[in-house]
């Protein structure tokens, strides 16, 4: 029952990294690394603002937030902006976002320190009990609120007219320039979106643990692996996706050791990637263009 | 002055590592993030090897390369399905599961503990165990490294692997295997990279899994990109570069413990611009702005 409840919670947090993910994947088509750094800024700030100055906390949520989506928006249009106009091809998208999580990880070492830090808001507790299992309150909520989170933006996708033509970008950006949605304002949308998102997760995870500087990168490549698993471009998928990549590194965890489970994190990756390159969903990964 | 050659032993490796991702990044397009692991793979060899059996550094050395070369070529069989950004991807996982073997392995690696007492390497029952010395069977492996991976660029493989990174399904057409030459490539590459990690496992005589992290290999990426997708000489010329940055930044009277990070900033701003721009290294991105102003 305990492994349930943590396979529920990790997953759940791993989803809403995941859709995160994605949702600037769609219509950008490129892998955006630095989205790991914005996950674990959403986290320093609630510490810096919260226990340097501090202010309310769920004020210096909102700030944080704010600020993570501001530096999403930054790297959007001071960075790939300029890079669309060029016609560069998706790898230098992806290095130059490499380059860019580089800059703005060590920036949050450089403010923050390399240490472990704790952003604590109330005495330790054993936690509520359900089932004979104990979870935390800070746990309920990331379950709660990714979910939440999660069938907001599905709502948000298909039922309101900025969620429709980010999904029209991402299925065909040059007929969308034709009917006159602007390809550079849907993305930055879904960059403002998908960044708060992050923040968010970042935020629950290091609410719910600790942090370091490098623990968005992490918490971001099991994003990532979840989207590929669940199929890139399904929302339905993620959630297989998320569901997969966390139980998979609880039983690890709980039948061989907790030291494997990035290990075993990949290996299904790859097994996926060998026996089932289109994920869950079915859909084509993006192949070299003719 | 010791310090001077120990930096100038860093060139070295880092000048291998560099152009030998160089053949497979550069030359044929497969960017991979699997470097330090490969690096990781040559000094684990020959660590084991010298410490538990009393294997010499010379039989060390083409034990680690097999070694190395064979994990490649079982990883790219499984990495060259995908392309372009899953590649990435892919890689980086394998990445992940080289170190974890490296950090969790206990009975073969001694994990995180690191193997101490590598025996510093012996030629003609000389010990080179001066840094000059060593600075000078660096150079020999950086000559003759050089000069094959020069040779290979100017082969006819080579000239495939050139056409693969420009453009794969037309050299596929005209009745090249892209499929094996992309493995070759991959795996020739990671053979080279165990070179270093030999080099390096019995210079400093102790190593421990965080040398061969993802940050080690998005640095060595860095250094090929900075110096230019398949120039050999850039890559040299960036790893002078970026080894002496910290102490550049010493120089000018920057604590240590700002300095490796700003390290890491300046080089993934120089990464950022250079790529941003669509230039091809940093040579390119000043040659054609000059050209542009005239």
């Amino acid at each position: 029952m305990q492994l349930l409840l943590n396979i529920l919670v990790t997953s759940s947090l791993f989803l809403s990294i995941g859709l995160s993910f994605s949702l600037i994947y769609y219509p950008t088509k490129f892998f955006h690394i630095a989205h790991a750094a914005v996950i674990s800024l959403g986290a320093y700030l609630v510490f810096f603002f919260a226990n340097k100055f501090s202010v309310p906390f769920s004020v210096s949520v909102g700030l944080a937030i704010a600020a993570a989506v501001g530096i999403g928006l930054l790297c959007e249009i001071l960075v790939y902006r300029q890079m669309r106009k060029r016609n560069l091809p998706a790898l230098a998208y992806l290095i130059v976002s490499i380059g860019l999580y580089v800059v703005l990880q060590n920036c949050i070492s450089l403010f923050f320190g390399d240490d472990t830090k704790i952003i604590n808001t109330a005495e330790v507790t054993v936690g509520n009990q359900i089932f004979g299992a104990y979870i935390t309150t800070i746990q309920i909520i990331t379950v709660f609120v990714s979910i939440t989170l999660f069938l907001a933006v599905n709502l948000f996708l298909h039922f309101t007219t900025t969620g429709k033509s980010i999904r029209a970008v991402a299925s065909n950006p040059e007929l969308c320039t034709i009917y006159g949605i602007s390809s550079n304002k849907v993305i930055l949308i879904a960059f403002a979106i998908g960044s708060a998102l992050a923040a968010t997760a970042g935020i629950l995870s290091a609410m719910d643990t600790n942090m370091t500087p490098t623990f968005g990168f992490n918490l971001l490549l099991y994003g990532i692996v979840a989207m590929i698993i669940g199929g890139v471009g399904s929302t339905r998928g993620l959630i297989a996706g998320a569901l997969l990549v966390a139980s998979t590194q609880h039983l690890a965890a709980y039948y061989i050791d907790t030291k494997w489970m990035d290990a075993v994190t990949y290996i299904i990756l790859i097994l996926f990637l060998i026996w089932k390159p289109l994920g869950f969903s079915g859909k084509r990964l993006k192949k070299v263009e003719v | 002055m010791e310090y001077i050659l120990h930096l100038f032993i860093l060139i070295c490796f880092y000048t291998l590592l560099s152009q030998s991702l160089n053949l497979s990044a550069g030359f044929t397009g497969l960017i991979s993030l699997a470097h330090a692991g490969f690096y990781g793979i040559g000094a684990y060899t020959t660590a084991i090897l010298s410490t538990q059996f009393g294997f010499s550094f010379w039989l060390g050395i083409p034990l680690a390369m097999l070694i190395s070369g064979a994990i490649a070529f079982i990883v790219s069989l499984i990495a060259l399905r995908t392309v372009e950004d899953y590649f990435i991807i892919c890689t980086l996982g394998i990445q992940v599961i080289l170190f974890s073997i490296m950090n969790n392995w206990m009975d073969l690696t001694r994990g995180p503990l690191g193997i101490p007492g590598i025996p510093s390497i012996s030629l003609f029952g000389l010990n080179l165990d001066s840094k000059v010395s060593f600075l000078l069977l660096s150079l020999f492996f950086v000559a003759i490294v050089w000069f094959v991976l020069r040779n290979i660029s100017k082969s006819g493989f080579g000239k495939i692997l050139t056409a693969i990174s420009e453009d794969e399904i037309y050299s596929q057409s005209i009745g090249k295997n892209v499929y094996l030459s992309k493995t070759v490539s991959f795996t020739l590459s990671a053979m080279f990279a165990a070179i270093p990690g030999t080099l390096y496992a019995h210079y400093i005589s102790y190593i421990d899994p965080t040398s061969f992290t993802v940050t080690e290999s998005i640095f060595v990426l860095s250094i090929v990109i900075i110096g230019g997708l398949g120039n050999l000489t850039g890559s040299f010329l960036a790893a002078v570069f970026l080894v002496l940055l910290p102490e550049a930044l010493r120089f000018v009277g920057m604590p240590d413990s700002i300095a490796a990070n700003m390290r890491q900033i300046i080089y993934g701003l120089i990464l950022v611009v250079v790529m941003m721009t669509g230039k091809n290294g940093v040579k390119e991105f000043f040659t054609s702005k000059v050209k542009r102003t005239e």
